[in-house]
């Protein structure tokens, strides 16, 4: 049962209102692969049970079945509930994603639950749910982009990440709208732009503080809409005081000239969009980033007037519904919090279980995976739509964490790199196979319809969540028929934030799609939001003071670059999928770098280079081009083993929406082989560079601020520096006290480039009878004169230091009377940073 | 459920186990550092108190001398108001000063005889203004002389104004040729004050450029009107009671009412001395900011000295409040500052400076590039040290200091082209020819199509973009692509490519031109739209979006005969109105050339308040519009109304707006209001390709924007008459070309109605005046309409007439539907209500 037995085929709906039939190369392709020959079409388990080095075999479903419950009860009887962990996608339907969240709660009766969307909007949704009280990716339907007369997109490249709703913006710049593209690569989005900011990875924050800074400085902001629908002005006003513009350009990097005339066209547009996606809320401040554009927003008075606003584009298929129903770690289904009382009891209710029942908040997506297998930690996980290894931060740490588990459940449509470390591999339905709904980047809900049957022996998730709640016990709860299952959803979010409860699939079927939040059957829907208040306890729009942080790595010697990942058009996510599609798979993993970095680096376009951050080293091909900054390296994220972008990243968390700092770390670049090396590419998974740091279970290494025991000791204090020493003793025979001449070749130091030296101190001896000096020379020039007398010593603390940079040469000349012969004994000390 | 409870901070006092902090100084750094602090959930661990000297929050030094020009008011430079310590728990005493330390007590002396205890101190005193030693600065009570100001603090900024402000003072000297002087130089020339700079260095701002850029930017700011005296020492301040002129060594003295002494800064150490710490040229400290003697006494800021170094900017202070709070908090024990490196971009007495680094090369194999271009301000100077910027100095054009900051900063790897360095050479192409791409570059993302598979589509026997697009599927999927793939097309077609024969149909399911399809239309009779595809599409198809374009011409040809298909209609000719955004319709009564009566006045405003019309409002077309009137509610509004249409929707005649005219107007040269009223009378409703709004104006002023009309009339002196055609106003801006100058009415009527009905036989479906005028060009429009060269005039004119003969109000329609459904809602969600229609209204 392969390929060639049912070709379908993809007809396009060119009055569909979002994408207007347009499709993306993936979206033409995804046929290929509902009878791709690697599809996974049976069951699989390691034939040893328990042990991950034996191979995998094909087994039923009820054996499969039995492995999984088996080690669901094994942890949980050790263990306690929350060893059973549960971890999704953003690809998944509103009913899966609902049913699994429903899954770890009443079935599992666990905590453990989130999902890959933590690792993709997290940022903008917590900003946009602080300032606005909910979050909508756009609060208004795609197409009003056409519409808007001046648009700031920052860290998005929707050209090539979402070329259907480029459309859009192509409408827009023929209609003469001034399009600004904030990026530090030159993509074909900010090609096409009327103006291109390029700052520093990591500095959008400043970026959009300094932009407020001119707009309040100019009186361009709206004041009467700041008066009407927003609280906290003030405090942002005065905190944006710190953002003068030449400032804002040396952290940024971006012209001041260029600044005012992003503000300039933003608030002089009769409508006007700031919109941000993941390059500017992949960051460990994302959630902030997001708030400082939202600010800006706001005090120019957008959000809620036609065509303006700020929001945020998500990628996923359903990034926007995926994150409603409660895949989500402190989430239940309709946006409702996990921890609000009477949330947890309209959900029980609907639920059929008692609210005490419900487990509390568990720890957000990485938090989880980093503690797998320790002590508190997840000892069994099911994973459903996501490929953690390649896709999550720090795959080396992550893999480690894998290895330590009791059972690992992945279910997906082909062997990927997750699957292939599990004990028990579930094939799945695809896109095409199953029903369901979808909710778009508009708050658009979609119905998606089942073409036709999957092949034999393939469940879908759902069928798969259903059967091992049956046996454990927890069957009555749980239906696998989506259509049921959304009904139930609607009941559950009726009330909430994201509210379905008038949405059915016909209505969605004659209307091309309904807009959330739509209570009632008879509601029309919400294309547009904040037409006249804000979903908030006063009605108004939140401002939040916030501040530029420098990224938790900053290039240093050892790391000199930056390094940032993302996406390309021919390739989805971390390509398990589009890898196997022949006509996307052209593409080599790729680093891009500048013309002057690559000369310095001696690389010609084509070769491999290898890149290191503190957690890993990948390689890549060499893409040389003039359109990203001479300090970055940008590697998108598609790719396994030894190319996976994603054995660099950092971990480093948002304190609020725990979203890892995928988007800059520091890193080095080595040139390790020509353009023909494809061997280079394709090797097998790169160690760890340093073992997994901490015993299993130790925390994330995420700066946190610790209360401080007791004054730390200046001893204990790591210093970034070297000390250096010239010393020795040494025979002299003199010239004449003012003829100086080195003491000895080997009393030279010639302090290397980037480092800059100190001389600290000085001691000194003098056998002779007679007064000698010691001199410190810099460059064959005298900086000090030491004195040292007839059999005796001196040691001289050098309180007044000069920075002697790298390249000086620091050496020790001694003058003595003519004829003296003697020894001197000397030791200068000195530290180089 | 779990929470953290939340605590309420206590006040500082006994029994608060958090620890004292006291912060000595409140300014830039002493408050950021405070900042800092807080960030790192420092309230948790310290109860913080400050000693500030001066009585406010928190300001932002470094825009005084924008205060002082003017550009920012003294409230919009404050970071910390008062009430951000009151938020923050923190005991601040303002006005009050410390006087001594006591570290061994730990206790802190101030001032107004207090003593504070404290665990932790950070000492944050800044610097103070330099006075030079000279006669006459200071009165004997030891204040400064009247008129003698230093440059420091938001009062100094305040007295200054105001002395400057002051009608006898004229004259101003300022000692110190630095930043701060030239700053405080050119704010005092906005009041009017005649200015000096006394300079005791060599060249102007010689801590930050060299020699040669400080002589380019005297000329500069001598250009400015400020009169600079280099190498110029003051002795001696003259005056008894305040301040009449000054002295200098070896120059002729100034008089002068006021004097600015901005000589440098010294970093304010006294109580650091007094308290027995280690200063050198400034208090001592390792690299977690500590002080040399004790490891809980911090310091920070302008009165530190770190490896030898004394900071004046504010982005070092910052850098050191970070790792000072990392370290004080615990939140990074590790944090060290290694020191910064300093680099200044300001706009000094308006010319913009941006220094960093070396000034000039330090060893043999430094690499040094200077530009300078002293006649316009203009000087570069960069040097490089292995591949590393290392030092900058630019004047006047800050084009580039950006990028050189960044590299200065972050060590970016340099171009090999230095040029590029100190010029933007021209952005670098920003699309790459057909010719230059690559065969294998992907031209379409979503259908996977490259450059060469389209060159093989032409190779292949593709003639046009359309047969290409076809075969290759490129540009059919998002279609953001389309026009690269034109250019491939054509490059790969060398010239030979077939301009797409559809290009010339005026709609796209018949295959003729305009004219070849009028010539089938009237051979062959053709009266409706579905004989038209019957007759002429290929295989007879019917083309849904041919439709309007051939019901619209159509009605032009036969105009009475026509046979009406409502399908063939967009919405808006369907009811006669103009659809909005949510789906309900505008209505706009018929209001000759702009003019209403009382009488009309009243019936509409009686319509609107029985149909509760949501919004009403005057159009650019100078007619008054009900918007939101549901669809159903069309016919009885009409039947209401009882006025004939306004034609403010469809593809169509629609208004003409004219100016008041030569019976009110002063400067009015010919009756326009009455031949707008004409012009409308005659050809209103007439059905046209694209809308036509025309417009009369009574004088070349303009005043019914005639110019950007697609016919507009302009009354010019003799009684003469301007039209112009081709005009628009929307999105797209275009003036109008002259037709003709005529000499009366009647010669305008004539002749606008002659073009419009070419326009209407010639131009393609919702092809725009605009559009139409330069495309057949304005001289051979000319030649027809005026000259008659092709004899078709008298065609053209009685074809118009028949038209308008065969206009009928299309209101009339609201009393009897042509099609039963024509106004009934198309909402399929909710039934609306159904409002009877009265007969006969």
């Amino acid at each position: 049962m392969v390929a060639g037995n049912r070709p379908a085929t993809l007809v396009p709906q060119e009055d569909f209102p979002t994408n207007r039939g347009g499709l993306c190369s993936k979206g033409w392709t995804a046929t290929s692969l509902l009878d791709h020959p690697d599809r996974l079409l049976t069951p699989l388990v390691r034939t040893i049970p328990g042990d991950r080095t034996s191979p995998l075999r094909p087994a039923t479903w009820a054996q499969a079945l039995d492995r999984v419950v088996d080690g669901i009860e094994a942890a949980q009887v050790r263990y306690g509930r929350d060893a059973v962990g549960c971890f999704g996608g953003g690809g998944l339907t509103n009913e899966k994603a609902y049913l699994f969240g429903k899954f770890a709660r009443v079935a599992l009766r666990s905590s453990a639950i989130d999902y890959n969307g933590r690792f993709c909007m997290s940022s903008a949704a917590t900003a946009a749910n602080r300032a606005f009280g909910i979050d909508r990716g756009l609060p208004f339907p795609l197409s009003d982009i056409a519409g808007a007369e001046a648009v700031l997109l920052v860290g998005s490249n929707p050209a090539d990440t979402m070329p259907p709703a480029m459309q859009y913006f192509d409408a827009g710049r023929a209609n003469g709208a001034v399009h600004i593209v904030v990026d530090p690569r030159r993509t074909s989005t900010a090609a096409g732009a009327t103006l291109h900011l390029a700052p520093i990875p990591g500095t959008d924050l400043a970026l959009a503080n300094g932009l407020l800074h001119i707009a309040i400085r100019d009186s361009l902001i709206d004041q009467p809409y700041i008066a009407a629908r927003t609280t906290g002005f003030d405090a942002v006003r005065a905190r944006i005081s710190a953002y003068w513009p030449d400032r804002v350009e040396r952290i940024t990097g971006v012209p001041v000239a260029q600044l005012r005339e992003t503000v300039r066209a933003l608030a002089q547009a009769r409508s006007a969009m700031i919109l941000t996606a993941r390059g500017a809320e992949q960051h460990r401040n994302g959630t902030d980033t997001a708030q400082a554009y939202i600010n800006l927003a706001l005090a120019l008075g957008l959000q809620g007037k036609p065509a303006s606003g700020y929001g945020t584009i998500t990628g996923q298929g359903n990034g926007q519904g995926g994150r409603e129903h409660g895949q989500k770690a402190d989430q239940l289904p309709g946006y409702r919090r996990l921890d609000d009382p009477t949330a947890r009891a309209h959900v029980a209710k609907v639920w059929g279980i008692e609210p005490d029942e419900l487990p509390l908040p568990g720890r957000s997506a990485f938090e989880m995976l980093d503690r797998m297998g320790a002590d508190g930690g997840v000892r069994a996980l099911i994973v459903l739509a996501s490929n953690i290894v390649v896709s999550a931060p720090d795959v080396n740490r992550i893999r480690a964490r894998l290895a330590a588990l009791d059972l690992l459940v992945v279910s997906d449509i082909f062997l990927s790199e997750t699957a292939a470390l599990a004990d028990v591999v579930l094939p799945t339905a695809q896109w095409a196979e199953e029903e369901g709904t979808m909710t778009n980047l508009e708050g658009r809900v979609l119905h998606r319809k089942r073409a036709l049957p999957p092949p034999a022996g393939v469940w879908d998730d759902m069928q798969f969540l259903t059967a091992v709640a049956q046996r454990l016990g927890r069957g009555k709860y749980f239906t696998s028929n989506p259509r049921e299952v959304f009904d139930e959803l609607r009941r559950a979010s009726a009330g909430g934030i994201a509210d379905y409860a008038g949405i059915t699939y016909e209505r969605i079927d004659a209307e091309k799609g309904v807009f959330w939040p739509c209570p009632t059957v008879d509601h029309p829907g919400t294309p547009r939001l904040f037409e006249t208040d804000f979903p908030t306890p006063s009605g108004r729009a939140k401002f939040i003071p916030v501040d530029h942080r420098q990224p938790n790595e900053v290039p240093d010697v050892h790391f000199p670059y930056v390094l940032t990942t993302g996406r390309i058009a021919a390739q989805y996510q971390s390509g398990n999928q589009t890898r196997r599609v022949k006509s996307l798979s052209h593409t080599d993993p790729s680093v891009q770098l500048h013309t002057n970095l690559a000369r310095t680096l001696g690389l010609e376009n084509g070769e491999i280079v290898q890149l290191e951050t503190r957690r890993g080293r990948a390689t890549f091909r060499a893409a040389v081009d003039d359109s990203i900054r001479p300090d970055t390296l940008f590697v998108p994220f598609h790719w396994g083993g030894t190319s996976c972008a994603n054995l660099l990243t950092d971990t480093a968390l948002d304190p609020f929406s725990k979203m890892p700092a995928f988007k800059v770390c520091a890193v080095a670049a080595t040139r390790v082989g020509g353009i023909d090396d494809d061997h280079l590419l394709a090797a097998p998974p790169a160690k760890p560079l340093h073992p997994p740091p901490g015993p299993a279970g130790s925390a994330p290494p995420i700066r946190r601020y610790i209360r401080r025991q007791a004054n730390p000791h200046r001893k204990d204090v790591f210093m970034a520096s070297q000390n250096r020493f010239l010393q020795g003793v040494y025979p002299f025979e003199g010239a004449g006290i003012d003829k100086l001449s080195l003491i000895h070749p080997d009393l030279v130091r010639l302090v290397p480039d980037g480092v800059v030296c100190q001389a600290l101190y000085l001691r000194g001896g003098n056998t002779s009878d007679e007064l000698v000096v010691v001199v410190l020379m810099r460059d064959g020039v005298p900086m000090r004169y030491f004195p040292i007398g007839a059999k005796s010593d001196i040691h001289v603390p050098l309180r007044v230091v000069e920075d002697l940079e790298g390249g000086s040469s620091i050496e020790l000349f001694i003058g003595a009377p003519d004829g003296l012969t003697g020894h001197v004994i000397v030791d200068l000390g000195m530290v180089e940073v | 459920m779990t929470s953290t409870l939340e605590r309420s901070l206590p006040e500082a006092d006994i029994g608060d186990p958090r620890r004292k902090l006291i912060v000595i100084g409140n300014g830039m750094a002493g408050a950021r550092t405070v900042e800092e602090i807080l960030q790192r959930n420092g309230a948790e661990q310290f109860a913080i108190t400050m000693f500030g000297d001066e009585p406010y929050g928190n300001y932002n030094r470094i825009m005084l001398s924008h205060v002082l020009s003017g550009e920012e008011s003294d409230q919009d430079i404050y970071l910390n108001s008062i009430a951000w310590y009151e938020e923050n728990h923190i005991t601040l005493h303002v006005g009050v000063r410390a006087t001594k330390i006591d570290r061994f007590a730990k206790l802190v002396y101030s001032n107004d005889g207090q003593i504070t205890r404290y665990d932790q101190l950070i000492i944050a005193t800044g610097s103070n203004s330099f006075m030079p030693s000279m006669e006459g600065l200071r009165m004997a009570d030891g204040s400064l002389k009247p008129g003698v100001f230093a440059f420091r603090t938001i009062d100094d900024t305040r007295g200054m104004i105001e002395y400057a402000q002051h009608d006898n003072h004229n004259r101003a000297a300022v000692i110190g040729g630095g930043l701060l002087g030239l700053e405080a130089a050119r704010g005092l020339q906005a009041y009017g004050l005649q200015v000096d700079v006394v300079h005791a260095g060599g060249h102007l701002m010689n801590a930050q450029v060299g020699p040669q850029a400080g002589e380019i930017l005297r000329r500069s700011v001598e250009k400015l009107g400020i009169e600079v005296h280099v190498k110029a020492r003051t002795t001696a301040i003259m005056g008894e009671e305040k301040v009449t002129g000054i002295w200098l060594l070896e120059h002729p003295q100034i008089e002068c009412d006021m004097v600015v002494v901005a000589a440098g800064i010294r970093p304010s150490v006294e109580l650091a001395v007094r308290s027995g710490f280690t200063v050198e040229r400034a208090i001592v400290v390792d690299d977690q900011m500590r002080t040399v003697e004790d490891d809980d006494v911090y310091a920070v800021g302008e009165c530190v000295q770190h490896r030898g170094e004394v900071y004046g900017l504010v982005a070092p202070l910052w850098e050191q409040a970070v790792v000072l709070a990392d370290h004080i908090t615990g939140a990074d024990p590790l944090s060290a500052y290694h020191g910064s490196r300093t680099a200044t971009k300001l706009k000094v007495a308006g010319v913009d400076v941006a220094s960093m680094g070396l000034q000039g090369p330090e060893r043999d194999t430094d690499e040094v590039l200077v530009f300078a271009e002293p006649k316009k301000g203009i000087f570069k100077s960069l040097v490089i040290r292995d591949e590393k910027l290392v030092g900058a100095t630019i004047l006047g054009d800050t084009s580039k200091v950006a990028f050189l900051m960044q590299a200065f900063d972050r060590g970016l790897p340099l171009p090999v082209e230095r040029l590029e360095m100190m010029f933007n050479l021209g952005t670098p192409a920003a699309e790459v020819g057909a010719e230059e791409l690559a065969d294998d570059a992907q031209v379409c993302n979503c259908n996977g199509v490259s450059k060469l598979a389209l060159v093989h589509a032409v190779e292949g026997g593709c003639k046009t973009v359309n047969a290409v697009m076809d075969k290759t599927r490129a540009g059919k999927g998002c279609g953001s692509c389309k026009t690269l793939v034109c250019q491939i097309v054509e490059w790969a077609a060398g010239g030979a490519v077939q301009e797409d024969p559809s290009a010339n149909w005026y709609v796209p399911g018949v295959p003729l031109d305009k004219p070849a399809l009028m010539d089938a239309i009237r051979l062959k009779e053709l009266k409706s739209v579905s004989a038209v595809f019957a007759a002429l599409a290929p295989a007879g198809a019917e083309d849904a979006k041919s439709k309007m374009g051939l019901a619209s011409l159509l009605k032009m040809m036969w105009d009475s005969d026509y046979l009406d298909e409502r399908d063939a209609r967009y919405i808006n000719d369907r009811v006669h109105a103009n659809i909005q955004r949510d789906g309900t319709f505008s209505v706009v009564p018929q209001m000759r050339g702009g003019v209403t009566s009382v009488a009309q006045l009243r019936r509409i405003a009686d319509v609107a308040e029985k149909h509760q019309v949501p919004l009403i409002k005057l159009t650019g077309g100078q007619r008054i519009d009900l918007l939101g009137i549901p669809k159903e509610s069309l016919p009885q509004v009409w039947a209401d109304l009882d006025m004939p249409s306004g034609y403010a929707y469809g593809k169509s005649f629609r208004t003409v707006k004219t100016c008041v005219g030569q019976t009110f107007c002063r400067f009015g040269t010919g009756d326009s209001t009455q031949l707008g009223m004409d012009l409308e009378t005659r050809y209103q409703g007439l059905e046209s390709p694209a809308k036509l709004k025309l417009a009369v104006s009574g004088c070349p002023r303009n005043c019914a924007e005639s110019l950007v009309k697609d016919v507009g009339v302009v009354a010019i002196d003799g009684g003469r008459w301007e039209i112009y055609i081709g005009g628009a106003a929307g999105a797209h801006i275009r003036k109008g070309d002259l037709l003709a100058t005529v000499h009366s009415q009647g010669e305008v009527m004539v002749l606008s109605g002659r073009f419009m009905q070419y326009y209407r036989e010639n131009a393609k479906w919702l092809e725009r005046t605009y559009s139409f005028v330069p495309r057949i060009g304005v001289d051979r429009i000319k030649a027809i309409i005026v000259d008659d060269s092709d004899g078709i005039a008298t065609r053209l004119d009685a074809a118009i007439s028949e038209s308008v003969a065969a206009y009928r109000d299309p209101w009339l329609d609201g009393a009897d539907p042509v099609t039963a459904g024509q106004f009934r809602t198309s909402l399929p969600l909710e039934v609306l209500p159904q409002v009877p229609v009265r007969s006969g209204g």
